[in-house]
């Protein structure tokens, strides 16, 4: 960051030096122009979350806290979205358990290991296109392999909600964030000066001991910031879910004597996005401000976690440079 | 600083899992008190739906297993409220209760996803023969009425009564393209419809979408006769292009924005939005023009009136007590009362008795 | 003999305890069955889609892909119209998201004081964290009732305007930071030079530094049409449901995702070959592999027209 504002400013002296203080009143026109574009992004996003909280402050004001703890229902005065948080952070757990430790080690064997070959070079441009595809399709992805095959085909899941259950749908989350958790963990594996790897490499230490005792730790601040920044990606994903198995109701109801094993494979489930998605279709006008403030706890949600994440990132990057 | 970072990760994983293991369905205890202040500010919830204790038999804490509901989103707010109710007292059940539409329930309900299958029109004869061919036994209970309330705008002052040959006029697979009600003059005058001719004015129409057994009801009331008749065979569906929609409150926009609409909702959604809509009366052939009401509609006088059922999946029912005991709650008073907190008709008792015999029936 | 001894232990033995060694194969062993499975992904996704879409194909004429209209469970598949629709939604979501994905990326790179960013540049952070649920409540909410009717009061409450509106809001982001990226890799050299030969500083910007960028600011927008192309929920609330082609913006109608969509909402008939359902597969496939051919073009642009610096 110094570094850059650096570079700017020396360009920047430059600029005033050969134009002096003459005032172009075409390049303020320019200027002006590019900049309106910028503050007009600023602007929708300020109208977007103002339309939104007004709508959802009548729903905040009457039931206040109720609305986060009580479960869905059909009357649109005791719904609520506790379920909906529920899901949501079992889902994110499991993307953390499953796509984080995956995403680190091939990107660590993409980076570290691999050689540069059309091999390498062919399972790096796989991952890049992997992360353009449209998450509908993963949700395909998700209802073929993991509600079809795994649950019901290897677990013979058929009752209930064959199959239909959390692990299905956070697998299918995982797979998708997967690419993405590969590619920032090998930007940052790239970032860490290469002399650091040569100097372990020289006073004897193996391929591995490189990488877990010098370029992991610095790395892992850049790390771990993108991947907290893909797993809110993910906590805010609704279209493969409606393929992999969420449930898209009104009200559903989880069986009190369920085990911890019961809730992960026979159990409906369904996530805050998909709830919010499902208010956002009902006919009733009261639903409008229950959508609303079901998205306002959403982006507190996702917003606190990113502000973490962009702190963190900060805090690192003053630390490392 | 880096192990910390590791350590707080590792501790929101936990966290998670832990959260979500004790407390999926953390709202069960929630229903209670938040019925009990539903009571204060809502005028029409009728709390003794939710506190249905004593009248489950054989019921109580003591069952387990899962029910699985599919079907009609127009019955789903019913069966999505005797299941809340349902879930209060038997907190061992878990309980799943959707909407995607009366046919995508049907395919489920004859695959045997289904327990119990939401309808808003009685099963086809296509899907009777999916059902037989899988093994599935099956009961047809007969539990609302609704009517299908023909709209236009409030401005509308032109129009106030359609009959069936007009609404197919206007409506039918022979009317696409007509962009004015006026358009439809000709054809109107070859079915001897009623009330033709109609004024030139632009015809918008918002109306639901085909996955949906409102749009189904419409077609087999409405179009099926007359397009056999006219067409053959497998030309039983509306003009296609119109702005459909699966959402009943975007339909009711539509119709309030334009000064000539017309399309058709519930009458739940009608009744919920009376004062900025416009109801037509429709012919119904012997006593003339009637208005849809909750008494036209109770006596089938009202024409669109269609019965609204569920389909309850007998094939194994000695194994599943938790089934058993929902749908007696479901056929019980408390459980019917349901039936009017979402908006819809009351059957008349003696309907109420012939669907309790024929739950009994099949359950022997 | 001391001399044999010194020759024969001359060539020290490097490699290593056997226990480290093996270690270490086992972790590379480890870590490359990871990287496999990012292969093993692709080749399930092309499975998934392509056995049922087969199935599809051979379950209906090919014929029935073109024109009458997408109505899946009435038999009649039009393609045309679900390709058409998209294409309505993408172009307007690009012509919102291109010119002020640029337009921030170019004042980001090359006019923004670091104060300055550092308090814009979170704005469009921010923006690209909205899940698009949202986006989708926000074109039904206030973008048709404020935006869409402002212009065209008669315009359906289900329309392609609102729906690309919405999704442009979603692309701008992507759009501004890859091309921010690829402006930021100009060496700062040629600006200076530039200044050098007086040229003012819009000019600068504009005429020598876009330019120079020009392949990354191509990758850019060909990914914002990629993500338009693959957006879902903003459709499936605020595009509508119809199946007829048209090319009106205010009316609606469903994408190609619009369409998975609305199939998935109502069925998940896995084991079922009812063509209506499969269709779906085939939809998904059509998607995945339009997607794909985007990707790639866009990675070759970069590497053909990347200016040497």
């Amino acid at each position: 960051m110094t570094a850059d504002t650096d570079v700017v400013t020396t360009t920047e002296l430059v600029r005033q030096s050969i134009e002096g203080r003459r005032f172009s009143p075409f390049n303020a026109l320019v200027a002006f122009a590019l900049l309106f574009t910028l503050l007009s992004s600023v602007v929708i996003l300020v109208t977007l979350l103002a339309d939104t909280i007004a709508a959802a402050l009548p729903v905040f004001a009457t039931r206040g806290l109720d609305f986060v703890t009580a479960s869905l229902s059909p009357r649109a005065d005791s719904a609520g979205i506790w379920q909906a948080i529920m899901g949501s952070l079992a889902l994110t757990g499991f993307v953390i358990a499953v796509a984080f430790p995956f995403g680190v080690a091939a990107a660590v064997y993409l980076e570290e290991y691999a050689s540069d070959n059309r091999v390498t070079r062919f399972i790096n441009a796989n991952i890049r296109n992997l992360a353009g595809v449209p998450s509908i399709v993963y949700g395909i992805l998700g209802l073929f392999l993991f509600v079809e095959i795994l649950m019901r085909g290897v677990f013979g899941a058929s009752e209930g909600i064959a199959g239909r259950n959390v692990v299905a749908g956070g697998l299918t989350l995982a797979v998708l964030v997967l690419p993405i958790m590969i590619i920032t963990t090998s930007e940052a594996l790239r970032a860490v000066p290469g002399g650091l790897r040569e100097a372990s490499l020289a006073v004897g230490a193996t391929r591995w001991e490189t990488i877990r005792h010098h370029v992991l730790p610095v790395a892992i601040p850049a790390i771990l910031t993108g991947s907290v920044l893909t797993i809110a990606r993910a906590f805010g994903e609704s279209a493969p879910l409606l393929l992999a198995g969420a449930q898209l109701s009104l009200f559903f109801s989880v069986s009190s004597d369920a085990s911890f094993a019961d809730l992960m494979l026979t159990q409906p489930y369904t996530a805050l996005p998909i709830v919010v998605f499902n208010f956002a279709r009902q006919p009733q006008a009261e639903f409008v401000s229950l959508t609303a403030a079901s998205i306002v706890v959403l982006l507190v949600m996702l917003l606190t976690v990113n502000a973490a994440a962009v702190l963190a990132r900060d805090r690192y990057e003053r630390r490392y440079r | 600083m880096k192990s910390r970072i590791v350590r707080l990760l590792g501790l929101a994983v936990v966290l998670a899992l832990v959260a979500a293991a004790c407390d999926i369905d953390g709202g069960g205890d929630m229903t209670t008190t938040v019925a009990g202040a539903g009571t204060t500010s809502a005028p029409d919830t009728t709390e003794p739906s939710a506190e249905p204790t004593t009248s489950i038999e054989g019921g109580g804490v003591d069952l387990s297993g899962s029910i699985v509901v599919s079907g009609s989103s127009t019955v789903e707010p019913i069966t999505a409220r005797v299941g809340e109710a349902f879930d209060g007292a038997n907190p061992g059940v878990a309980t799943s209760v959707e909407g995607p539409g009366t046919g995508d329930g049907f395919a489920r309900f004859c695959a045997g996803e289904t327990d119990i299958s939401d309808a808003s029109r009685p099963i086809s004869e296509e899907e009777i023969a999916t059902c037989e061919g899988a093994g599935i036994s099956y009961v047809e209970l007969h539990i609302a009425t609704d009517g299908l309330t023909v709209l236009t705008s409030l401005e509308n002052e032109a129009v106030s009564c359609l009959g069936f040959t007009d609404l197919y006029a206007l409506l039918g697979p022979e009317s696409e393209g007509f962009a004015n009600w006026s358009d439809a003059n000709e054809l109107a005058a070859e079915l001897s419809a009623p009330n033709a001719p109609y004024p030139e004015e632009p015809l918008v129409i918002t109306a639901p979408g085909e996955e949906s057994g409102t749009y189904d009801t419409f077609v087999e009331f409405v179009i099926a006769d007359i397009s056999e008749e006219r067409l053959g065979e497998g030309n039983d569906f509306t003009r296609a292009d119109y702005n459909a929609s699966a959402n009943d409150n975007v339909i009711v926009q539509g119709i309030t924005e334009n000064p000539t609409s017309l399309g058709w909702v519930g009458f739940a959604f009608y009744e919920a939005n009376q004062d900025v809509l416009k109801a037509l009366e429709v012919d119904n052939g012997e006593s003339g023009c009637v208005t849809p009401t909750a008494e036209t509609i109770a006596s089938f006088e009202y024409p669109l009136s269609r019965p609204l059922f569920i389909y309850v999946n007998t094939s194994d029912l000695a194994n599943r007590p938790e089934l058993t005991a929902f749908v007696d709650y479901y056929l019980s008073d408390e459980g019917l009362a349901a039936v009017a907190d979402a908006g819809y008709v009351q059957l008349p008792a003696e309907d109420i008795g012939a669907t309790r015999a024929a739950w009994t029936g099949a359950m022997g | 003999m001391a001399i044999v001894d010194q020759q024969r232990d001359s060539r020290i033995d490097l490699t290593g305890d056997v226990r480290r060694r093996r270690r270490e194969a086992v972790v590379k062993a480890l870590f490359f069955t990871a990287a496999a499975i990012s292969i093993l992904i692709s080749v399930a996704i092309v499975l998934a889609l392509i056995g049922k879409a087969w199935a599809f194909l051979n379950s209906i004429e090919l014929d029935q892909l073109w024109g009458n209209g997408w109505f899946p469970r009435r038999g009649r598949f039009d393609l045309s119209a679900l390709l058409v629709h998209t294409m309505m939604v993408t172009g307007i979501a690009m012509l919102v998201a291109v010119p002020f994905g640029l337009g921030s990326a170019i004042y980001l790179s090359e006019y923004a004081r670091s104060g300055v960013r550092r308090v814009l540049k979170p704005t469009l952070e921010i923006l690209a964290g909205i899940p698009s649920v949202v986006l989708g409540f926000f074109a039904l909410q206030f973008i048709t009732p404020n935006v869409v009717r402002g212009l065209y009061p008669g315009a359906q409450s289900a329309n392609f305007l609102a729906a690309g509106i919405a999704v442009g809001i979603l692309t701008i982001p992507l759009v501004a930071s890859v091309s921010e990226d690829a402006m930021r890799a100009v060496p700062y050299s040629l600006r200076e030079a530039s200044y050098g030969l007086g040229a003012k500083q819009w000019h600068t910007a504009l005429r020598v530094v876009f330019p120079a960028a020009i392949s990354g600011i191509i990758a850019a927008v060909i990914l914002g049409i990629s993500r338009a192309v693959g957006e879902t929920m903003v459709v499936a609330l605020a595009a509508g449901l119809n199946g007829i082609m048209t090319f009106n913006p205010t009316e609606g109608g469903l994408t190609m995702t619009g369409a998975i969509a609305n199939l998935a909402v109502g069925s998940d008939q896995v084991a079922g070959d009812v063509a209506a359902f499969q269709s779906l597969f085939f939809v998904g496939l059509v998607l995945f592999v339009l997607t794909l051919g985007l990707n790639v073009i866009s990675g070759r642009i970069v590497r053909r027209y990347r200016q040497r610096y």
